[in-house]
């Protein structure tokens, strides 16, 4: 076997990498056996069914991955911040933006959301658990090694280096000979079926496993986002799937899709691309703005304006975002028939979406408004989202578009809709759901300094990148010379991008601060909160809710505490859970095995590892495995020990 | 016995589909049109995909989910429609010549 | 587990009615797989390049073997469910069993189709026309062999356990999947083939 494939030649900086993960790997190695955690680690965690455990580890991965990708970036805009760099080869600097796109959408984004949903869903409906906990647990483990094979790129073999969209003939094994391409196809596809899966299971949940008496109008609005995301999810992800295919054949197998000989076309990928790129936009931003409306509607001590608008503004998102695709190419060659087509569709995503800006600021009028982290960064998203929202209704314009096209202006507007439309989201929901989680809040003042500088140095960040953008700045130039004129805003775009990095530091050193000082939160209800996952403890109890809750308005815990409306009637009884199981772990593990033989094409391996991974689905569907019961003695001593009461 | 193995439903929609396929062979051997030939296979494919939905698939026999799984088809068909003939409006006929 | 007698056994447990409308939920999603599939297909058909178009190496002969056979299996999983609601283990198996067979020689079928292809020089590299042709047939087989291993091991535990809920549960979603591959098999006999040849 050729070993020379392997490797990576690079930089004193990929070597340094090579060197932190082995020793990184070697530290949790040492420190799960020198305390003794192996078995704790694979009871608890590696073989959980439960919905919240899977939420924590699709979080902290997300987490993981927000490092990652930031590393990226911080490497891109030490690279750019003044002309002519020598920090970076351009093709380094191809692999990291090609990493830092995908990181950040598919590894960040996406997690942290289907987390989250994975944490909060369930409770909100007044649910035990989804509606298939195995399956879930086989969508986490896939989303998991799928990111770790894409991780693991960048020091054997070779990162994928032709942009996040990867478009032909770049993508080609023509233009992109190493085997960085190979990764993409794969490890997209693997963490590709598990959000599949996800889509379906959340689905099923939301409409089959709601607590009695809650109507699809009376569900809290997250659930609505998360539903409508899900519908996304499992109708744009397939076309993924068949693209990623045609690309690992066309590499792998020689095959003429995006060729550009031979009949094949090499456009097809751009166009089958964004038919799932554009959805997948409004995946990560959908469930953004279910998160927003609980914040506000939470914090402003007000029940959410107009929410039929809101929810039919999200249905039509939902519907118009399978329709815009063409505008993320319209300088291919199509004519001004398809062009003016698609630019009609975008521009009238920004009609519901306006609704439900003008929505969230109703709320706000004559609330009682408290200012907490989370109402912060909910704040902050309305005028910033604004911005990114109205220079897309520029870029939308077909013929404007070809001056804004693959310039810095585009980078700061997608910068502008993700950054407040997403990770905000995820941070404000971060700082909103902790304490169900874990049963203390964060602390308010670390949080708020935090905010102050993701906010303004986001701003610092990204703004510059619009006028560059009009000056004709490139996207996706490694360097450029001083005449130019681009580095004094560059160089400000850096120093914004090191203040960003403070903001997220402090934000990690208040988890690290709260876990040791805040104290225990005994009511379970934090915020004065309107929805039912706070009417159960904090920490969450494995069973979820001892009693089945009784729904009968929107808001239901919060009319519940007001109009002393109770919602826990019935007697507690004995609660069926579903048992741990391994299998979903070890099937990741079978698929990560494939997906690394398929990149370097060691068929016999391959072959091995797809027979499997169809063994492991065999046994599963063998499984006589029907659950367990706690009793009802068991769940009443569960429940006085979490309300701080002695058994 | 027989009767309850073989329900005549069954039996014709089973029927059906073949008499189907074999009408959709005169594109074959009828010198229609083009358009005329499309009409054809459009039919007599419908037809026949209906058949199987709702005769042997038994979409519509479960009233607790009977409107879900009708939207959900109406939202797989809408994606589905959009992915072919957007893709063709793009390619084929709204190309730029 | 609450047993609710009033439905059909594969559908009598909360757990049992959620995997069926779940998947219904991923046939969805199957129809968007096919669709994107034949979206290719449609922008590929006339780009065959160098190599032979469709009326070039399409036969009508296997193909209509093909339809006849996936057509009967259709119907027979149809009966093979009616057996089962109406309690008949043995018929129920019997019908399972003809229906794998002839989801076996439909396999076979496509098999030596492909390999004919391949004779003639019409390979998956050949030309773009012949890259997607191949991929469309290739999924829509693969899911059928797929189908034919799922089939096997339900019949197992048939005859392990006879019909209970999670039996007649399985049973059910695998009629599901097949009575899918039978639309899927209608687009392509008529979009890909008649189409084609006319």
């Amino acid at each position: 076997m050729d070993f020379e494939r392997f490797k990576v030649h690079g930089e004193p900086l990929i070597y340094g990498a090579m060197i932190s993960i082995a020793l990184a790997t070697i530290g949790i190695i040492i420190g799960l056996t020198y305390f003794k955690k192996w078995g704790y680690l694979w009871r608890e965690w590696l073989t959980t069914v439960d919905h919240k455990r899977i939420g924590v580890m699709y979080i902290l991965a997300a987490l993981l991955m927000l490092f990652r990708g930031g590393v990226d970036a911080m490497m891109m805009r030490l690279q750019t911040a003044a002309p002519e760099m020598k920090f970076l080869d351009a093709q380094h600097y191809n692999e990291v933006f090609t990493t830092h796109g995908l990181i950040m959408i598919l590894f960040m984004a996406m997690p942290f959301i289907i987390g989250l949903m994975n944490v909060i869903v369930p409770l909100q409906i007044g649910a035990r658990d989804v509606a298939f906990p195995r399956l879930n647990a086989v969508s986490f483990w896939l989303f998991f090694f799928g990111a770790m094979l894409l991780n693991i790129s960048f020091v054997i073999g070779g990162s994928p280096d032709a942009g996040w969209s990867a478009y032909f003939p770049l993508a080609s094994l023509e233009f992109s000979p190493t085997v960085g391409n190979n990764y993409y196809s794969l490890a997209l596809q693997i963490s590709g079926i598990g959000t599949l899966l996800t889509g379906v299971n959340f689905i099923v949940t939301i409409l089959k496993m709601r607590a009695p008496g809650m109507k699809l109008m009376k569900m809290p609005m997250f659930i609505w986002s998360a539903l409508l995301t899900n519908v996304i999810i499992v109708f744009a992800f397939p076309v993924l799937t068949v693209a990623l295919a045609l690309m690992m054949f066309d590499r792998l197998f020689g095959s003429q899709f995006f060729t550009m000989s031979n009949g094949g076309m090499d456009m097809l990928w751009a166009n089958l691309f964004w038919v799932w790129g554009h959805p997948e936009v409004y995946i990560v931003i959908l469930p953004a703005f279910g998160i927003y409306s609980e914040i506000i509607a939470t914090f402003s001590k007000k029940n959410l304006y107009g929410y039929t608008s809101m929810v039919f503004s999200m249905v039509i998102i939902s519907l118009l975002s399978f329709l815009v695709w063409a505008h993320h190419f319209y300088t291919m060659g199509q004519g001004a028939m398809v062009n003016g087509f698609f630019s009609i569709t975008t521009m009238a995503i920004a009609v519901p979406t306006g609704v439900k800006i003008f929505n969230w600021l109703f709320t706000l009028r004559k609330g009682r408004i408290t200012f907490t982290t989370p109402m912060l960064y909910t704040l902050a998203f309305i005028p910033i989202f604004t911005i990114g929202g109205v220079t897309g209704v520029m870029l939308a314009m077909a013929s404007a578009d070809y001056q804004y096209h693959n310039t810095m202006f585009l980078v700061a507007h997608f910068h502008y809709v993700l950054i407040p439309g997403a990770v905000f989201a995820v941070i404000a929901g971060f700082h909103y759901w902790f304490p169900k989680v874990f049963g203390f809040r964060l602390n308010d003042r670390l949080g708020r300094h935090a905010f102050w500088w993701i906010a303004i140095s986001f701003n610092v960040t990204f703004f510059p990148l619009f006028l560059l953008g009009l000056m004709g700045m490139t996207r996706r130039t490694y360097t450029y010379s001083a005449e130019t004129g681009f580095g004094p805003l560059n160089s400000l775009s850096f120093v914004g991008a090191v203040g960003l990095c403070i903001g997220f530091v402090i934000l990690v050193y208040n988890i690290y601060w709260s876990t040791r000082y805040m104290p225990k939160d005994t009511n379970g209800d934090p915020w004065d909160g309107r929805t039912l996952e706070w009417a159960t403890n904090s920490p969450i109890p494995a069973y979820n809710f001892a009693i089945v809750p009784k729904v009968q308005t929107r808001d239901a815990f919060w009319t519940s505490k007001v109009d002393n409306i109770p919602l826990f009637e019935e007697k507690i009884t004995k609660i069926h859970m579903p048992s741990n199981t391994g299998k979903p772990f070890i099937m990741g593990v079978i698929f990560f095995i494939f997906g690394f033989s398929m990149v370097f094409s060691l068929w016999i391996p391959a072959i091995l590892a797809a027979v499997g991974i169809v063994i492991v689905m065999a046994t599963m569907s063998f499984d006589r495995d029907h659950g367990f019961y706690i009793s009802a003695e068991e769940v009443i001593a569960t429940e006085k020990k979490l309300r701080g009461e002695t058994v | 016995m027989m009767k309850q193995l073989f329900p005549i439903r069954h039996v014709m929609g089973y029927l059906a589909s073949l008499v189907l396929s074999a009408a959709a062979l005169t594109v074959l051997y009828a010198d229609l049109s083009d358009s005329a030939n499309i009409v054809i296979l459009l039919i007599t494919a419908l037809i026949q995909a209906s058949l199987q939905l709702f005769l042997f698939m038994h979409i519509g026999e479960n009233t607790e989910t009977k409107k879900e799984l009708y939207l959900n088809l109406a939202y797989a068909l809408f994606v589905g429609l959009v992915t072919i003939f957007g893709t063709l409006f793009i390619f084929v006929w709204g190309w730029y010549a | 587990m609450k047993i609710d007698a009033s439905k059909p056994l594969e559908y009598s447990t909360e757990e049992n009615s959620n995997k069926i409308f779940g998947f219904w939920v991923f046939l969805g999603a199957e129809i968007a797989l096919f669709a994107t599939l034949f979206t290719v297909y449609l922008v590929m058909v006339n780009r065959f390049a160098s190599g032979p178009s469709g009326p070039e190496i399409f036969e009508i002969g296997p193909v209509l073997y093909e339809t006849f056979l996936l057509l009967s299996s259709s119907f027979t999983i149809g009966l093979a469910v009616h057996a089962m609601r109406h309690g008949y283990k043995k018929a129920m198996m019997v019908f399972i069993g003809i229906t794998l067979l002839m989801g076996l020689a439909f396999a076979g079928i496509e098999v030596m189709e492909f390999l004919t292809y391949i004779h003639e020089g019409a390979t998956l590299q050949t030309s773009g026309f012949l890259s997607s042709l191949f991929v469309l047939l290739g999924t829509h087989g693969a899911h059928v062999s797929f189908g034919l291993l799922w089939g096997g091991a339900i019949l197992i535990q048939l005859w392990r356990q006879g019909i209970n809920p999670a039996t007649a549960n399985k049973t059910f979603i695998f009629s599901l999947y097949w009575h899918f591959l039978d639309i899927v098999w209608i687009f392509i006999f008529s979009f890909v083939y008649l189409k084609g040849l006319m």
